[in-house]
């Protein structure tokens, strides 16, 4: 191919263009929208466990308040949660209204505190005392 | 943040617009496609990373100093001593109606060149720079890179005749 001047062989080299240079390795990650999205997506991801976490709360109070209203004890004997022991007996004897009631109150209250192996609760000192009424 | 981004897509925009330019240029002084494609890349992760391209007055010509520098660092770095044209297998350009013997002509005589009037020829023709911008870049006189370009112009032309009139004979 002749090439009679400058300006034409100029014009004949710009007819190779020079390859185009691979994609910059960030130029995906960092898209301006996606990353937004990403951060509102994670905010109320967030958002929902938090709220799941507290209403299982509230959730888990109210059939705790539910349960102990349906217990046959008085509500001022079922808030004494410790053991049985004699202290606590006698105070029963001195709040129940009969020696029944007290008997009552103890037969239903809930044992949810296990006693150590070398005492003995008030029901079963009880049982080995005798009593004059 | 938000200047960031629009800092971010600004670079983008010049990639996709000087890249192949820039890529061109950079393979000009290293010889290797690998390795201009790694200070191509390099020029603009730190760009996007310092956002320093806000404070250039003139953006085109402060890249191609940014890749010049790179990838004169990074020659230095391995001291190169194979010839220019030792990655014969790896085009430079995208030829005009598939004249892939034409792309390796123009290859191999541009890396025959000189390396300052190679330099001068890529930027002037494909960089499409002033012999202004060009004498800032390469902190000569305009003259100087004017000249410098007419002289591998003519060295280009008359080795290019020469190889394409050899092929057309054989």
């Amino acid at each position: 191919m002749p090439i009679p001047d400058e300006e034409r062989f100029e014009a004949h080299l710009k007819q190779f263009r020079p390859l185009a240079p691979e994609p910059l390795p960030v130029a995906g990650s960092v898209h301006p929208a996606r990353g937004m999205l990403v951060v509102w997506a994670g905010a109320a991801a967030v958002v929902a466990i938090l709220a799941g976490i507290v209403a299982l709360r509230v959730h888990t109070q109210r059939v705790g308040v539910a349960g102990t209203t349906n217990s046959p004890a008085t509500p001022d004997l079922v808030a004494d949660r410790g053991p049985l022991t004699m202290r606590s007996a006698d105070a029963l004897m001195v709040k129940a209204p009969s020696l029944k009631a007290m008997v009552d109150d103890m037969a239903f209250r809930p044992q949810t505190v296990p006693l150590p192996k070398d005492k003995l609760s008030a029901v079963g000192v009880l049982g080995k005392e005798k009593i004059k009424l | 943040m938000h200047r960031s981004h629009r800092n971010i897509a600004e670079i983008e925009l010049l990639y996709r617009q000087q890249g192949s330019a820039l890529l061109l240029f950079a393979l000009a002084i290293t010889g290797e496609r690998s390795r201009a494609q790694d200070v191509v890349h390099h020029v603009f992760l730190n760009l996007i990373e310092k956002g320093s391209l806000r404070r250039a007055a003139d953006k085109k010509a402060y890249l191609f100093a940014s890749v010049r520098n790179a990838a004169l660092n990074e020659s230095k770095l391995r001291e190169r001593t194979a010839p220019l044209d030792g990655d014969s297998h790896a085009a430079w350009f995208d030829p005009p109606d598939h004249d892939y013997m034409g792309e390796q002509n123009l290859r191999r005589t541009l890396g025959a060149l000189p390396d300052d009037q190679r330099e001068v020829i890529v930027l002037h023709i494909w960089g499409e720079l002033t012999f202004s911008q060009i004498s800032e870049l390469l902190s000569i006189s305009p003259n100087t890179a004017a000249s410098r370009y007419r002289y591998a112009l003519g060295k280009l032309r008359e080795s290019m005749s020469t190889k394409e009139n050899s092929c057309a004979n054989s």
